[in-house]
């Protein structure tokens, strides 16, 4: 019953974290309809900007959830003012951001390792704590305490952007209807813009606390997040972030109960739900219910 | 009616099938260098272990040309050797193509098989289809070896069906009965579990935890309450570098603590994990040292443990890890193979290889393998990371012939 508890306990705040992981991937699509499949290797980068900060400059890795915002712009502007616009002008930006961001992916990579090297490299435990923080008698280490803090407070942040900013109105007004937002006025090449640079920034500060959750960050961790990202968005429901806050509890949940019960199968957990999902319910746990031909 | 042949006759016909039998074994042109063909990774899990033994053949092949290359006997010449190598980034499915190219379009003269049990999965196969030897230094898993073979070699680590065999003796000596392993769900760490299962179950001990953990894993709290639920005296882990730092910092963070806690690659890359785990984390930690972290003073063949640290420091400039080891290790028993063998053939090279077997001591110990291609040589002893100022030192603990210190058992709690 103890390990039931915290099995439960565990996937909960894994999952909040990995709802963070998973809600920029689904921002930029809900927004654009773009697949960003290098979203993994974004992460990747929050990791190793995690490590320069506290390993190179010897100050907290909490510095580096600011510093991904910054980078998010610095990368993540230009890249939207060279690719976006093209690709929504092809006619198929669906299928063709699928194919060009996994190919800037693999490009982040090998500059990653180019950078780094291939090591794994990991953050010194102490500098979000070196002990643990309990609740109902269970004890979990502080940096997923302030993976799940953090993340909690970056979703609660995007919900107030869209619930009390105009910004946000007309990000919503676009996920709903693209069409008609561009109709009624909105800019929507602006609002497009700023949430792709959001969805890569929600990517980088997800990366900092990596390092600390998956043990270490390497450059080769990027395609595999971006699966895992992909199946959270799709068990919440494509194109709604709250749905990804739900999938990355489910997974969470899915996760730490395979683990303590069945070890061996622990990382089958994100694709099992996708299928099951997908077969039960295609457009995910908060879509509109809809029934495969 | 019985001919005699005359005796000046018969001299002569000997004398002919002579030159002609030494024409025949230099009957092939001698090559202008000797192709060897690898793989290594730089990116994926196993690049850092890749690099460091593709760096160590790398290094060996720089010492022969320097010397004018390997002496190759069927030739009765000296031929430089040229390293013809692919970067697989750590997949299965990329070194498949590779190693195919390697033997199809390359035509390397000797295959030498990529890091560890994964990588060379896909090479053994591929190998025993072209009647091609594969030199596999670092490939140990228990099914590479379960059949005869002309075509395997595994060079410069134990099978992993000998490895665990002290360290499971070390367990029943210290009269540890409640053991929890986990291990990841590959040929090398599985085989390695099950041996040493085997080991504790004919001493009278069975594991309170025995469960395997996908290759990839790499979050262990929860997984180390599960088996902190079990009580155990022992956690004994098998992984690669990557899960190891995973586990091992998991548990510095869990708050929980073991009596003996075990991973294997502090003991071939000590640096590696002691840079991301911390040496506070690893402290009283049992691991496998490996050469150069303990030495071989008499070697038959090349450089002692000591000779390869200093020339390797020289030439490159840092210190070598095992990884390092294995790959220099794996050049220089391709060179005495060369040296042995009668014919330019790859069944010649399988049978030099059989002929060095039980007779030969590198640096890494002796080199023995058995007819499946299973290295029975070179065991590792058993040791434990002790601190010492602000990092560790490592002290063998078992056998007690190869000692150099006593356990300290149960670890001290930090």
């Amino acid at each position: 019953m103890e390990l039931l508890e915290y099995a439960i306990i565990g996937g909960i705040l894994y999952g909040i974290f990995f709802s963070l992981v998973g809600i920029g991937l689904n921002l930029i699509f809900g927004v654009m309809r773009i697949i960003n499949l290098a979203h993994g290797q974004f992460i990747v980068l929050g990791g190793y900007t995690a490590w320069l900060v506290s390993r190179h400059f010897g100050l907290n890795p909490l510095w580096a959830v600011p510093l991904s915002i910054v980078g998010a712009v610095v990368i993540g502007w230009p890249l939207y003012r060279a690719v976006v616009p093209r690709l929504q002008r092809s006619g198929d930006p669906e299928m063709l951001s699928f194919i060009l961001f996994f190919g800037i992916g693999q490009i982040i990579e090998a500059l990653t390792v180019l950078a780094f090297g291939a090591d794994q490299r990991s953050l010194p435990s102490e500098a979000l704590g070196a002990g643990n923080i309990g609740v109902l008698g269970q004890q979990f280490p502080d940096s997923w305490w302030w993976a799940a803090a953090v993340s909690l407070a970056a979703i609660a942040g995007l919900w107030a952007y869209f619930s009390h900013t105009r910004l946000g109105y007309a990000t919503r007004a676009i996920m709903a209807n693209r069409d008609e937002a561009l109709a009624t006025g909105i800019d929507v090449h602006r609002v497009s813009s700023i949430a792709f640079v959001a969805g890569l920034a929600l990517a980088g500060i997800a990366g900092v606390f990596v390092p600390y959750l998956l043990g270490s960050v390497s450059p080769d961790l990027g395609n595999e997040l971006t699966t895992t990202s992909f199946a959270i968005v799709i068990i919440g429901s494509l194109g709604n972030p709250l749905g990804t806050v739900v999938g990355g509890l489910v997974f969470g949940l899915g996760t730490m109960l395979m683990q303590t019960y069945y070890s061996s199968w622990s990382n089958v957990v994100p694709y099992a739900l996708l299928l099951v999902i997908v077969l039960i319910r295609p457009s995910g746990l908060l879509g509109k219910a809809v029934r495969l031909a | 009616m019985q001919i005699r042949m005359p005796k000046a006759m018969k001299a002569m016909a000997a004398a002919g099938a002579l030159t002609l039998s030494t024409l025949g074994a230099h009957a092939a042109t001698a090559p202008a260098e000797l192709k060897i063909g690898t793989l290594y990774a730089t990116s994926g899990p196993f690049a850092v272990a890749s690099q460091g033994q593709y760096e160590g053949l790398q290094f060996w092949a720089a010492a022969v040309n320097k010397d004018g290359g390997v002496f190759v006997k069927s030739f009765d010449k000296k031929i430089p050797v040229k390293i013809v190598a692919y970067d697989d980034q750590s997949s299965t499915s990329t070194a498949t193509t590779l190693y195919n190219q390697l033997i199809t379009q390359d035509k390397v003269d000797i295959l030498v098989a990529d890091f560890g049990s994964v990588l060379t999965s896909v090479a053994v196969p591929l190998a025993a289809e072209h009647h091609m030897l594969l030199i596999d230094p670092t490939g140990s898993g228990a099914n590479f070896f379960t059949k005869k073979t002309d075509y395997l070699a595994d060079v410069s680590i134990p099978s992993s069906t000998v490895w665990p065999v002290p360290l499971g003796k070390y367990v029943l000596q210290q009269k540890i009965k409640r053991v929890a392993i986990v291990y990841d769900a590959n040929d090398f760490d599985a085989s390695q579990a099950n041996t040493l299962k085997d080991v504790l179950v004919k001493g009278g001990v069975t594991p309170v935890y025995f469960h395997a953990v996908p290759t990839s894993e790499s979050n262990y709290t929860i997984l180390l309450h599960t088996v902190a639920a079990t009580n155990p005296d022992a956690v004994l882990e098998f992984g690669y570098a990557p899960n190891d730092i995973a586990f091992l910092r998991a548990l510095s963070q869990s708050g929980l603590h073991f009596n003996m806690t075990f991973t294997i690659f502090p003991g071939q890359l000590l640096s590696l994990i002691t840079k991301n785990v911390g040496a506070k984390a690893l402290a009283y930690t049992y691991t496998y040292p490996t050469p150069p972290l303990v030495k071989y003073d008499k070697v038959s063949y090349g450089m002692n443990t000591a000779q390869f640290v200093q020339a390797f420091q020289a030439a490159q400039h840092k210190e070598p890890n095992f990884l390092d080891s294995a790959g220099y290790n794996t050049g220089l028993i391709i060179q005495h193979m060369l040296d042995m063998a009668p014919k330019f053939e790859q069944l010649a090279f399988h049978q030099a290889l059989m002929d060095m077997s039980g007779k030969t001591t590198t640096l890494l110990g002796e080199f023995k393998i058995n007819e499946n291609g299973a290295q029975l040589g070179q065991p590792f002893p058993v040791a434990q990371l002790v601190p010492e100022g602000s990092g560790t030192k490592i002290v063998v603990v078992y056998p007690d012939d190869k000692a150099t210190g006593k356990a300290v058992y149960p670890a001290p709690k930090p």
